[in-house]
């Protein structure tokens, strides 16, 4: 495509505003605090009615204020923009722009562009499925037992779900403290709520008589609703707090792809070969998330720089908001450091 | 550049790893590249219909239908995505009867729940197909169907599977198979002959032109449907013929003059006639004999009646293998048996290697020349066989002077399957297959292994069938035009 490799000298987007890490450990903040984060209320309920465990997070710092945010965009070097990232020295393996590349060439926008004809809901289910068995298609090369009854990702290698030093996600307990597991309880434990929302027919309908169309001003003449008692998904079927739990079904496996890239990305994705495999995986990932807003920008903290990166290879194409949400000087500043710019 | 800013990459080792690691690696990577494989079919495709709604929504003449076009589309593509959203599994479907039977598997005639509407499922063993390396060619029938968008091959609809089987959801073509029209009107004029072997003709060409080899035409595999238009199916349940296996079945046949063990399994149905006997005015025997045949076809035996001598040799065969095939059955349906039949398959073997002096035709059937001029054409040395530069070789040959094949499915067909219902399964031998449940139509049994009937999860722990290396990449849903809102 066109934009592959284009992007490396475009200018920063004035809508970017992507958040300046702290360089602080995340202090634990009491899941009420749901306006930083995508946790419906919701989500604690069904899990205190199933497992007697809900999700919460630490949660990650609040982004630094627009000012600095620019400053840093607008004036900084590219060094500096890629120094702004607490990033462990050396730069992990996957930040080198030699080990980012796809098993895809070409624009993985048209995988996650929605029909228009489709109504919207009921392509976010799509993307939702889609999504969940490309990820676990990774985490089960870590999950699964080898002869000796040994996990790749256990307890030892992973005692925490971290996604580098600054990183790591609680569960919290049926008293709502939260509390660490292991990555790999953290995991099945979410995997078990995922898939007990996907499975449940009441928000993931399946029923083929239920479906509907999008609204089109120019075709269409049934007036389009809005207001408090439309939602995304409601003429289709989908319940009121069906975005909501997408959104946090998103947030929940971009936790495990930045667990993947932050813990396993060499033992064992690098050794196996199949390195490509999960940037492919991952790459397409955050662009249908960003496309649909079920991530938002300050929640890809833990991977910002290499979406940088791939926003500064053309991975991402400029009209993507994965890319609007980029910082392209410490992308290419990464590009820089691998040889390639 | 700056050295030593990134961590130094390891040497990739592989080998440090486990082999169950080692396994994961391959299904990991294979998931991946056919995700995306898939994924930019589907972008493709969907791209495709857009721009067919946009031309129609552009047109002048529809423009009083623009919304219930755009609605329809929508819609449309709604019920592929939840179709895709949705795991498939046999309890989905109700059973209705077993229409067909063979040693790899069977086929059911099922209503699906959701929607009550009729399809045929085949269902083929993984043991089985592990066992006696059938995997090439189960995959082979899949990609061939999968691709194939052909009024001439039956339609498949989704594939899918447990830990058990596989299962292919097919459209349900009540019309039965020409074998039972043979069976009921024992031999067929050569006007009805022509209409039969120009559709079938059409078929070949199809799935040839698809790249793929059929290797297994006879008349069980040729089905009718509604209107009484053929349709070429393969359900796959005789035993295949792979060249190395039956190469060394074959010379194994030959060096022992009468191997008993070559006999058919099932003697009890077994009828002791020969092409001497075998004359119109034995009708009842030859109907006999086409019963047990269809029997036979059961076990693991499979009929080589209509298989080409190529197949047997070490030469190697290409597409002119199924106009062999053609061959026998013309002749079949002029003459009321296939060229070669005999008592035992080791005679028939026998006979269709000496071809050139056992193809015989019986002095008491008035032929025409062009027929019997076709059927020699095309039962013949492969480069001599009529077909080998193509179908449109055959269409011209005079035997189908005047005949539009173009037109051929829009005429009326000579027999018209009466049907009483949906489910109407008269034109099946299903009084010769075990039934479970007397007909009711009742659900299939839970797949196997416990944890996987939950829908889209893969709950730790329980293996994935979907999983299982050997099969990934099996499944398949196509997207439906004719859906019915």
């Amino acid at each position: 495509m066109s934009n592959l490799f284009s992007g490396i000298n475009a200018r920063l987007r004035g809508t970017a505003n992507k958040p300046v890490p702290a360089k602080s450990p995340i202090s634990s903040t009491p899941l009420t605090d749901d306006g930083q984060l995508a946790l419906p209320s919701s989500l604690s309920q069904a899990s205190q009615s199933s497992t007697s465990l809900s999700i919460a997070s630490k949660l990650p710092p609040l982004p630094a204020s627009p000012s600095l945010s620019q400053t840093i965009g607008m004036m900084g070097s590219p060094e500096e923009a890629l120094n702004a990232y607490p990033l462990p020295r050396p730069l992990p393996v996957w930040l080198n722009p030699a080990y980012a590349r796809h098993i895809v060439k070409g624009n993985f926008m048209t995988l996650s562009a929605r029909p228009k004809t489709v109504e919207q809901g009921e392509w976010v289910a799509h993307q939702v499925v889609e999504h969940y068995r490309n990820l676990w298609n990774f985490v089960r090369v870590v999950f699964e037992k080898e002869e000796d009854g040994k996990t790749i990702c256990n307890a030892t290698s992973c005692p925490r779900m971290s996604a580098g030093m600054n990183h790591s996600y609680t569960w919290l307990n049926n008293r709502f403290e939260p509390i660490e597991l292991p990555a790999f309880e953290y995991i099945t434990l979410m995997q078990r709520w995922i898939s007990g929302k996907i499975d449940d027919t009441k928000i993931f309908p399946t029923e083929a008589s239920g479906v509907s169309f999008s609204y089109n001003s120019q075709i269409t003449t049934t007036a389009l609703l809005t207001g408090p008692d439309e939602w995304v998904g409601k003429r289709s079927g989908f319940p009121k707090d069906f975005f909501s739990i997408c959104q946090t079904i998103f947030l929940q496996m971009f936790r495990v792809y930045a667990h993947l890239y932050w813990a396993h990305f060499t033992e064992p994705f690098y050794h196996l070969n199949l390195e490509k495999q999960l940037n492919s995986c991952f790459s397409h990932f955050v662009l249908t998330a960003t496309a649909l807003d079920l991530l938002k920008p300050q929640e890809l903290e833990p991977m910002q720089p290499l979406i940088d990166l791939w926003a500064a290879n053309g991975t991402f194409p400029p009209e993507s908001k994965a890319y609007e949400y980029a910082n392209l000087k410490a992308g290419a500043r990464l590009l820089q450091l691998g040889g390639m710019a | 550049m700056s050295e030593g800013e990134f961590a130094p990459p390891p040497t990739p080792n592989i080998e440090s790893y486990g082999p169950n690691a080692v396994y994961n690696r391959e299904r990991c990577y294979q998931l991946a590249q056919g995700f995306f494989k898939d994924a930019v079919r589907r972008a493709r495709e969907r791209h495709e219909r857009q721009k067919e709604l946009k031309l129609r929504l552009e047109s002048p003449e529809l423009l009083s239908r623009r919304e219930l076009i755009w609605s329809h589309s929508g819609k449309l593509e709604a019920k592929y995505l939840r179709f895709l959203r949705t795991k498939e599994e046999l309890s989905n479907y109700a059973i209705v009867k077993t229409i067909g039977k063979g040693y790899f598997g069977e086929v059911k005639l099922v209503r699906k729940r959701q929607d009550g509407r009729v399809y045929a499922l085949k269902r083929l063993f993984k043991s089985e197909m592990i066992s006696k390396e059938q995997l090439p060619r189960v995959r082979a029938e899949r990609d061939a169907l999968a691709e194939s968008d052909s009024e001439w091959v039956v339609k498949l609809f989704t594939t899918f599977q447990d830990n058990v089987s596989l299962y292919m959801l097919m459209e349900f073509l009540p019309g039965g198979d020409l074998m039972s029209v043979l069976i009921k009107y024992q031999i067929f004029s050569e006007d009805i002959t022509r209409f039969y072997t120009a559709e079938i003709i059409m078929a070949i060409e199809a799935i040839h032109n698809l790249g793929y080899i059929h290797r297994d035409i006879k008349p069980d595999n040729i089905l009718l449907d509604r209107g009484g238009h053929i349709k070429l199916a393969d359900f796959g349940l005789s035993k295949g013929f792979r060249k190395d296996h039956e190469k060394s079945y074959y010379q194994e046949l030959l060096q022992r003059p009468v191997p008993p063990s070559s006999r058919p399994q099932n003697n009890r149905h077994s009828v002791n006639i020969d092409e001497i006997s075998l004359t119109v005015s034995n009708r009842a025997q030859i109907n006999e004999w086409r019963r047990s045949r269809r029997l036979m076809a059961y076990s693991s035996v499979g009929t080589p009646d209509y298989i080409a001598p190529e197949l047997f040799s070490t030469n190697g065969y290409s597409f002119e293998i199924d106009w062999w095939s053609l061959g026998t059955i013309i002749y079949e349906c002029l003459v009321g048996w296939p060229p070669f039949a005999a008592e035992t398959f080791y005679d028939t073997y026998r006979k269709i290697i000496n071809w050139p002096h056992t193809l015989l035709f019986p002095d008491d059937i008035q032929l025409s020349y062009n027929a019997v001029h076709l059927i020699r054409s095309m039962i013949n040395a492969p480069d001599a066989r009529l077909g080998r530069n193509g179908a449109a070789e055959i269409k011209n040959h005079p035997f189908f002077a005047g005949v539009d094949f173009s037109s051929l499915r829009r005429i009326r067909a000579p027999f018209e399957p009466p049907l009483t219902s949906d489910v109407d399964t008269s034109a099946f031998p299903v009084d010769d297959l075990p039934q479970e449940g007397d007909g009711e139509e009742e659900g299939g049994p839970a797949p196997g292994g416990g944890g996987d009937a939950s829908g889209g999860g893969l709950l730790l722990g329980a293996e994935d069938p979907e999983m299982f290396l050997p099969f990934l990449g099996y499944t398949f849903k196509r997207f439906e035009k004719s859906y019915t809102a």
